[in-house]
């Protein structure tokens, strides 16, 4: 009985914890945080959502994140499932070598690399677009999708395959038909955390859009100013949380099964 | 599913050099995003570049120039100690998360949930929010202290500073590794559970001899992780304080920022080769940690 008021008692910590500064946030996105004629400082309204859709730059800005991270998991899932394949079923000269390429990629700091990528995605029209975004952000997502995946098809039975394969399915149609179905809570998995970094991310994202196809991340320090409307900030970061709550409660079940990482 | 699986134990592999062609798209794409850019990076380092078209050889210079600073190493020394400080906090934290989640149920799912939120926050979001909370005039958590009298000067005390770092820090990933251990956890039959409680094994006696083996792996994996993106902290650190009170926070990444921010191309080329020449040491340390962990699990 004492263990278990225990328990609840650090839940309920833990949920303070992580909820608290997040209240903040939702609490002054909907408080007015300039002196106005019309609103006095500190009411309650709805007055900084409807100042996110009045500036363009700021809903552009959200549409601009949405298609690089949407991109940017179309393109890591389409390149690491087969990858995975070739990890989970095969051994290969140089597998190693590859393992320790994908850790020493995944790891490389954004800054390191955000100057030379600016410099060669000028070079190829790659600049100012979602398309070059959502490029480099498979730096740090393709591996974390390959390694996702791949626990995932380690634990579908090799019979599986060849069953298929007697069936005449050639292997593409193999991945995409019967292996895809098969592991969709990997896919879910995989999705959320290309999307959860891809979306979070600042560095690559503020350095290859100087004039357009900017994302909210830059948008909103874009905000910051002389006179900082901090409820009109916290109003863009609510919005901003909403894509990534939802793609958490999909993938609930999935997300703390297979991160296997095999050497 | 297991997170200790070893490749040779599977059983279902083959050798075979074809499946490098599963592999090719991945690796081609990674060659384009990430191997050029590193080889331009190393040659730009060996310029002093006024403009792409206008640049001089100037060999080592920025290397002998860089190393031979003493602010270097107290970057790499800070940065360092802030890692250190974050795996401290977060690792037992993050463990004891996992290991007091309930095993299935809406708890857990919930706690999962909670654990994970803090992820999806844009990074340069954090410092905002956490800048907010400690307002002492509208902040939560700024008006309790400045009810209680507790003093709290995040831009002026180096010591606070670094509380408020670590505490961002810690609630922003925290969630991470609590997420890895839970799928290190998920990897365990209930038979040995079942096993355990026949042989009356305490609490600790569990944790030592079923969960600790099945933890290893992923538990060295998101040692990785949490200590390279705190060893590399830019976004974050660069909010709160901009690497204040008199640098006392200012870590390797935030150097390299400003040089990138001053367009020094080819200082901030070379200091990015040093950079990445050390993620890529500390990398090699963690495969070879794992290698051995490998090796030792074959070999009966």
């Amino acid at each position: 009985m004492k263990r278990r008021a225990l328990g609840i008692i650090a839940f309920v910590l833990l949920a303070v914890f992580i909820l608290l500064p997040l209240l903040q946030v939702v609490q002054l996105s909907f408080t007015s945080t300039l002196p106005r004629e019309d609103v006095p400082k500190g009411t309650l309204t709805w007055l900084n959502y409807i100042n996110v859709f009045r500036t363009e730059r700021l809903v552009d800005s959200l549409i601009n994140s949405t298609i690089y991270v949407t991109l940017n998991v179309c393109l890591t899932l389409a390149v690491a499932l087969p990858a995975a394949y070739g990890f989970a079923r095969y051994r290969f000269t140089g597998d190693r070598a590859a393992f320790f390429a994908l850790l020493a990629f995944r790891v490389t700091p954004p800054v390191v690399l955000s100057l030379p990528v600016f410099l060669l995605f000028a070079q190829v029209d790659l600049i100012n677009t979602p398309v070059g975004v959502a490029l480099v952000h498979c730096v740090f997502n393709v591996p974390i999708a390959i390694w996702i995946l791949e626990s995932f098809i380690v634990s579908v039975p090799r019979e599986f395959d060849e069953t298929a394969f007697l069936d005449g399915h050639s292997t593409p149609s193999f991945l995409l038909r019967h292996l895809v179905p098969a592991i969709a809570p990997g896919i879910g998995a995989a999705a959320f955390f290309c999307f959860m970094f891809s979306w979070v991310e600042v560095v690559f994202a503020r350095t290859l859009t100087i004039t357009d196809g900017k994302p909210i991340t830059t948008a909103i320090s874009s905000l910051f100013g002389f006179r900082t409307d901090i409820g009109l900030v916290m109003a863009m970061t609510t919005l901003s949380l909403i894509p990534g709550l939802v793609m958490i409660w999909f993938v609930r079940h999935h997300i703390s099964r297979g991160f296997m990482i095999r050497v | 599913m297991a997170a200790g699986a070893d490749r040779k134990l599977t059983g279902v592999q083959v050798h075979d050099n074809k499946a490098w062609f599963f592999v090719l798209p991945a690796a081609a794409l990674l060659c384009f995003v990430g191997l050029i850019p590193l080889v331009i990076n190393g040659w730009h380092s060996f310029f002093d570049i006024f403009t792409l078209d206008q640049k001089y050889w100037v060999g080592g210079e920025w290397y002998v120039e860089i190393l031979g600073e003493g602010r270097f190493y107290e970057s790499l020394g800070r940065s360092l100690l802030f890692s250190t400080c974050v795996i401290a906090v977060q690792f037992p934290l993050g463990l004891l998360i996992a290991l007091s989640l309930p095993r299935e149920g809406w708890v857990r799912s919930l706690g999962l949930i909670l654990l994970a939120v803090p992820l999806v926050v844009p990074w340069n979001m954090i410092p905002s929010i956490w800048l907010a909370l400690i307002d002492p005039e509208t902040g939560y958590l700024g008006r309790a202290m400045a009810w209680s009298g507790v003093p709290f000067d995040y831009k002026f005390t180096a010591i606070h500073t670094w509380i408020l770092l670590v505490l961002m820090d810690t609630w922003h990933w925290v969630g991470l590794v609590a997420i890895l251990a839970c799928s290190g956890l998920s990897g365990i039959a209930p038979s040995y559970y079942q096993a355990a409680a026949i042989d009356q094994a305490s609490r600790w006696q569990v944790f030592r001899h079923i969960e600790l083996p099945k933890l290893t792996a992923v538990m060295l994996m998101a040692l990785l992780l949490r200590f390279m993106d705190s060893f590399m902290i830019y976004v974050e650190a660069f909010g709160i304080n901009a690497g204040g009170p008199s640098d006392a926070t200012t870590f390797l990444s935030l150097d390299l920022g400003e040089e990138i921010k001053a367009f020094n191309y080819g200082p901030a080329a070379a200091r990015s080769v040093v950079h990445f020449v050390i993620s890529l040491m500390i990398v090699w340390v963690f495969w070879r940690a794992m290698t051995a962990r490998r090796d030792a699990e074959v070999t009966p």
